[in-house]
């Protein structure tokens, strides 16, 4: 903003008064003081700590060692394939996100009777803390006595009690399972939200052109849902990237690697490790790829706005 | 007739979508409640008891009466020797961890109002230089991930001898729940009329009074809305609490639940029991409160 107070700026016709700059000024600094000092300051300071060897384990010794620990964690190999695990991870619990919000959108979107207690029912799992939401699958896939193994085994699916989270190879999609499940309602929402924007006469126009129902929501619905579509999909890959809760309580990482994800690298390396340098860049670099998609989302949005 | 046909099958196919969904969205919440109910004996039945035949509060009065009673290492195997699952000393730090989450999301509901509300109104009603420039930061703000946030926290923590107390915690939580207030705030106040701030003004308000005399009782629901995203988010956060406390005097509630969660020798039963006191206030807060979530979720997130 390089224009001097009273001069015309782009949507407001007439000149800011001094009054109104500088109350707006007064109203403004607590938010801007809050987010300075814990949100942007925190997020340089770490760039700093980044860039030396600091190890809480050896605090008298720290050496400035300039992009060391980022050369360092990019040719970890564990780093890598935390990298894997976590784009896997992110790529089953979004598409799976949007395919049941999807669906659970198209069921709310419609009107009959019991729609409000189904939409006030759809915020359970939204409400539900992380930690509960762990402890609650955790005890659904237990291999002893679990729910999962339970209902499978009365079904006649298996015949006999099956190691669920232990199991490397099922590990990462059941905890995406629970992810998806408190993930969901809030991505319906937002769905929902797409699917009253599409103005009834559209369905009404393709009905007289005799479009049936599977013309009618492949050619109106689904291209009209595309915004929504985008926001709950970068939002939410934001959110499977970052994820850390579900992986500490339902596994802590393994079993051995398999859900070793990026988020949990961080934990492990700053505060098991006690690398507090390397865990800096690692947490850096998360934040990197998420402020890029989230420069994509405000982008993409704002051709909205 | 045909029309008939096609109305009863709409009407079948919603009945059946609606049973699908709900079957979805609460079974798992139904089991974690039934089990709390049950007995050690009876949780380890195969196949489960999917309703308890036998439906008992000792869950709950294990947490309930733990500060009264000792549990040592011969008493904490007495609710039931034949499984070995047992009763953790821990169990007496539950209830005063919820206290702890309670006090640290009253607070941080309060301080969030105070620093959101002006802001909003300022972006959403005032013409100044930097509006666009202080909206683009907070947008900037909302999406910096909590992980990111957690060293550095750590290390100011650290040196201002704030760890292990809850005023840290209260201090972190700011961070992730101030831009999201303030976006849900400003979409709303931009809905409200201009002309009240121009006819407030000539009235002879300064900024401040119209704030609070004009726009803020006309926002009450999106304060509703606010109010209830921070106390939750505030609730339900584990990864900050989990690095800045230590003891049980700061520990949360998801802390302990989590403790419970990792212990392999506490019975399920009993970790239940604590998993549904932790699910019933936020729950219960959102789906009273479901008008007010949703418009704000809707608004918070359409624009961000």
């Amino acid at each position: 903003m390089s224009a001097r107070p009273g001069a015309l700026q782009g949507p407001f016709r007439h000149p800011v008064s001094r009054y109104d700059q500088s109350s707006a000024m007064w109203l403004l600094a607590p938010m801007m003081f809050v987010l300075l000092a814990v949100a942007v300051f925190p997020v340089l300071y770490s760039f700093w700590v980044s860039l030396f060897d600091l190890k809480l384990t050896r605090p008298q010794r720290v050496p400035f060692v300039w992009f060391a620990n980022y050369a360092h964690v990019l040719q970890d190999a564990l780093f890598w394939s935390s990298v894997w695990r976590t784009t896997l991870f992110t790529l089953m619990s979004v598409s799976a996100i949007m395919l049941i919000a999807l669906l659970m959108a198209l069921l709310l979107n419609e009107e009959f009777r019991g729609r409000r207690f189904l939409s006030a029912m759809l915020l359970v799992p939204w409400a539900i803390p992380y930690v509960a939401n762990g402890l609650m699958w955790k005890w659904i896939y237990d291999s002893g006595y679990g729910a999962l193994n339970g209902l499978l085994f009365q079904l006649d699916f298996i015949d006999k009690y099956m190691v669920w989270l232990g199991d490397s190879d099922k590990t990462l999609a059941l905890i995406a399972n629970a992810f998806v499940w408190k993930e969901a309602p809030l991505a319906t929402i937002l769905l929902i939200v797409g699917l009253k924007s599409i103005p009834a006469d559209l369905y009404a126009a393709a009905r007289v052109d005799g479009a049936n129902l599977w013309q009618r929501f492949f050619h109106i619905t689904l291209p009209a849902l595309r915004p929504a579509f985008m926001l709950v999909m970068i939002y939410e890959t934001m959110m499977a990237i970052r994820h850390f809760d579900l992986f500490f309580i339902l596994t802590e990482g393994g079993p051995a690697e398999a859900s070793h994800v990026l988020a949990w690298d961080v934990y492990v390396e700053t505060f098991r490790r006690l690398a507090f340098g390397t865990g800096s860049a690692l947490a850096y670099l998360m934040a990197l790829v998420t402020f890029l998609l989230a420069f994509w989302m405000i982008r993409a949005l704002g051709q909205r706005l | 007739m045909s029309a008939g046909w096609s109305n009863l099958g709409r009407r079948l196919l919603l009945l059946v979508a609606s049973a699908l969904f709900l079957v979805y969205v609460l079974a798992p919440v139904a089991w974690l409640v039934s089990s709390s109910f049950q007995s050690e004996a009876e949780i380890t039945a195969k196949p489960p008891h999917w309703v308890p035949r036998h439906p008992t509060l000792e869950n709950f009065a294990a947490i309930f009466k733990a500060e009264q009673e000792k549990i040592t290492y011969e008493t904490r195997r007495q609710g039931d020797p034949a499984t070995g699952g047992f009763i953790p000393s821990t169990a007496k730090n539950l209830l005063p961890s919820m206290g702890n989450s309670f006090i640290v999301a009253l607070a941080v509901v309060v301080l969030n109002l105070l620093v959101s509300v002006p802001a909003a109104y300022a972006m959403a009603k005032i013409r100044f230089i930097g509006r666009s420039g202080s909206i683009y930061f907070m947008l900037t703000t909302r999406v910096i991930p909590d992980i990111a946030l957690v060293v550095p926290f750590f290390l100011f923590i650290h040196k201002l001898g704030l760890l292990d107390s809850l005023s840290s915690l209260v201090i972190t939580y700011l961070a992730i729940t101030v831009p999201f207030s303030v976006f849900i705030l400003l979409s709303y106040f931009e809905s409200l009329p201009d002309e009240l701030d121009k006819a407030a003004r000539i009235d002879g308000c300064s900024r401040l009074q119209t704030l609070l005399r004009v726009y803020l009782p006309l926002a009450a629901p999106s304060l509703v809305a606010v109010v209830l995203f921070t106390f939750l988010t505030s609730w339900n956060e584990f990864l900050l609490a989990l690095m800045f406390t230590q003891t049980p005097a700061s520990q949360t509630m998801p802390i302990i639940v989590a403790s419970f969660a990792s212990d392999f020798t506490i019975s399920f039963s009993f970790i239940n029991a604590a998993g549904v006191l932790a699910v019933v206030p936020p729950v219960a807060l959102a789906v009273m409160f479901e008008r007010y979530i949703v418009s704000g979720l809707t608004a918070g997130a359409v624009k961000g």
